[in-house]
């Protein structure tokens, strides 16, 4: 059973995961796009 | 009123269309009952258990037999495209959606109308002396599953796994509407009866609010 | 034409409308001001100790979630009335973002819950409100998934953005009222708030408001950036067609 000061540290790593983890999958999606604007502008 | 007419001409044929074949009403009625017998099975339907239960589940089994019985209602004009048609006469478009909510007013009060004995019967309640305020109570809260149900079948119509859709939109949606229904159904089953009067005016304010909305925005579903 | 689309990818790439370095470091640090005025300027609640300091983020994240919620309303209705696609752009990233708060406070709510009270799930007003517009956003993003075509997806989702905007008082005004006639235990905290407990709680939510628009930008530039690749995409099939 957590204590009351574990569970706060665990509250705040679960928001900066939900926060960070939500960027990074915006992230990600931006890189792909990007590369796929490289790769059409080169073929044209 | 330019917007009555119209509507009236389009409801008619709604209900004509309908009532001619009837198998969306036995099948939604012959739905809701078999929900009901089964949901008996979760409780011991005794006079003080089914006030408590009964309430509740009459109306999650009207939710999800409408969520499946609304479906139809623009879909069906997906297939010859009758939508285009429609939309070509020169209605206000707003009379087309009025026109459907109504006529899947019409068919969900008629399959209510017919569940209420059974309902009674079932679990053992006596809805005769409440008669007229439970009648309003279902008047209101179909509405709202009218409503908003119809609209979201618009929505529904042009997506993928549209009859999942449906009843999965409406569930959060409604659920406003689906507490207030069983409120208030639940306070005229007690005893001694009385007819809940926040829990009306919830219900009230909740179509007031969506009728409202779809009247200043539910057009630009019917558009190409 | 195909100029246009390729200029408007270039300028994407270029972070036009991504937040800028200056902007992140600002809210970054914020964010780390506020969750250290959390931590250690507040004083410390007398029933519940150290774990109540997670209201200063739960509480808050509901707020930005309405704002956010709030922003898919004024993009809804911008699309429908102007057609112009970068509005709708603004409702998807607005409602992801709206997702991800109702998460956080989804997820905080149980964590304080537990050590205080001894149970995960209360199904007190707050808590459930919160997640049926959880639930209610989610069907909204699904919604959009299950619709192909650009501009009818625009319009389906923002009639139903603009339905459950409206949706969000009724919910919370519907499931107040039965908790009044049905109580359940309340997460969360009664009585009056301090005044250090106020400015802090205030703090946080301006730092989440920072998140929230950083977020909300990169995830518009995203959404803008997919729309050029898309067009993009059809010309260069067009043009390999014709060839």
């Amino acid at each position: 059973m957590l204590n009351g000061l574990q569970s706060l540290t665990v509250a705040y790593m679960a928001v900066w995961a939900i926060f960070f983890g939500y960027q990074f999958s915006v992230g990600r999606r931006l890189r792909q796009l990007q590369d796929e604007v490289e790769r059409l502008k080169t073929r044209r | 009123m330019a917007l009555l007419r119209p509507t009236t001409i389009l409801l008619k044929k709604e209900l004509r269309s309908e009532f001619r074949t009837r198998e969306l009403l036995t099948t939604t009625w012959v739905f809701v009952v078999t929900v009901l017998v089964l949901f008996s099975f979760t409780f011991e339907p005794t006079q003080v258990e089914s006030r408590r239960f009964g309430p509740g589940l009459l109306w999650l089994a009207l939710l999800f037999a409408g969520s499946l019985m609304l479906h139809p209602s623009f879909a069906r004009e997906q297939v010859n495209d009758t939508l285009a048609a429609l939309r070509m006469a020169p209605i206000d478009p707003v009379a087309i959606i009025a026109s459907k909510i109504l006529a899947n007013l019409c068919f969900l009060l008629v399959a209510e109308v017919f569940l209420l004995p059974i309902f009674a019967a079932l679990y053992n309640l006596s809805l005769l002396p409440i008669l007229p305020q439970l009648l309003l109570v279902m008047l209101l809260g179909t509405l709202a599953l009218a409503t908003v149900g119809t609209v979201f079948s618009a929505i529904s119509s042009h997506a993928r796994m549209r009859e999942l859709l449906l009843p999965l939109l409406l569930l959060p949606l409604l659920a406003p509407a689906l507490i207030a229904s069983t409120e208030a159904t639940r306070g005229l089953l007690e005893d001694p009866p009385g007819l809940p009067l926040e829990w009306t005016g919830v219900l009230l304010s909740f179509d007031i609010v969506f009728l409202t909305v779809t009247w200043l925005f539910g057009e630009y579903l019917l558009e190409e | 034409m195909a100029d246009g689309a390729a200029s408007v990818v270039e300028s994407t790439g270029q972070q036009k409308w991504g937040p800028g370095i200056v902007e992140t470091l600002g809210i970054a640090a914020l964010v780390a001001f506020a969750g250290y005025a959390a931590l250690f300027i507040a004083p410390t609640e007398r029933t519940m100790g150290v774990i109540q300091r997670i209201f200063y983020f739960h509480v808050p994240s509901a707020w930005t979630g309405f704002v956010a919620f709030f922003i898919n309303l004024i993009g809804s209705i911008a699309f429908l009335r102007t057609r112009n696609l970068k509005w709708d752009r603004l409702a998807v990233a607005s409602a992801e973002i709206g997702v991800a708060f109702f998460t956080v406070v989804l997820v905080t709510g149980p964590i304080w819950a537990r050590p205080v009270w001894g149970i995960w799930w209360t199904w007190d007003a707050r808590l459930t409100s919160s997640f049926v517009l959880w639930l209610l956003y989610v069907c909204y993003l699904l919604l959009r998934t299950l619709v192909d075509e650009t501009e009818r997806r625009a319009v389906v989702s923002a009639v139903f953005g603009i339905f459950a905007a409206f949706d969000i008082p009724l919910v919370y005004f519907s499931i107040w009222l039965f908790r009044t006639q049905h109580p359940q235990p309340v997460i969360g905290q009664g009585g009056s708030l301090d005044s250090r407990m106020l400015n802090v709680l205030l703090l946080c939510w301006m730092a989440l408001l920072g998140v929230m628009v950083l977020l909300l930008r990169q995830r518009v530039r995203l959404e803008t950036l997919r729309h050029s690749v898309e067009q993009l995409r059809t010309e260069s099939a067009r043009d390999a067609g014709a060839e």
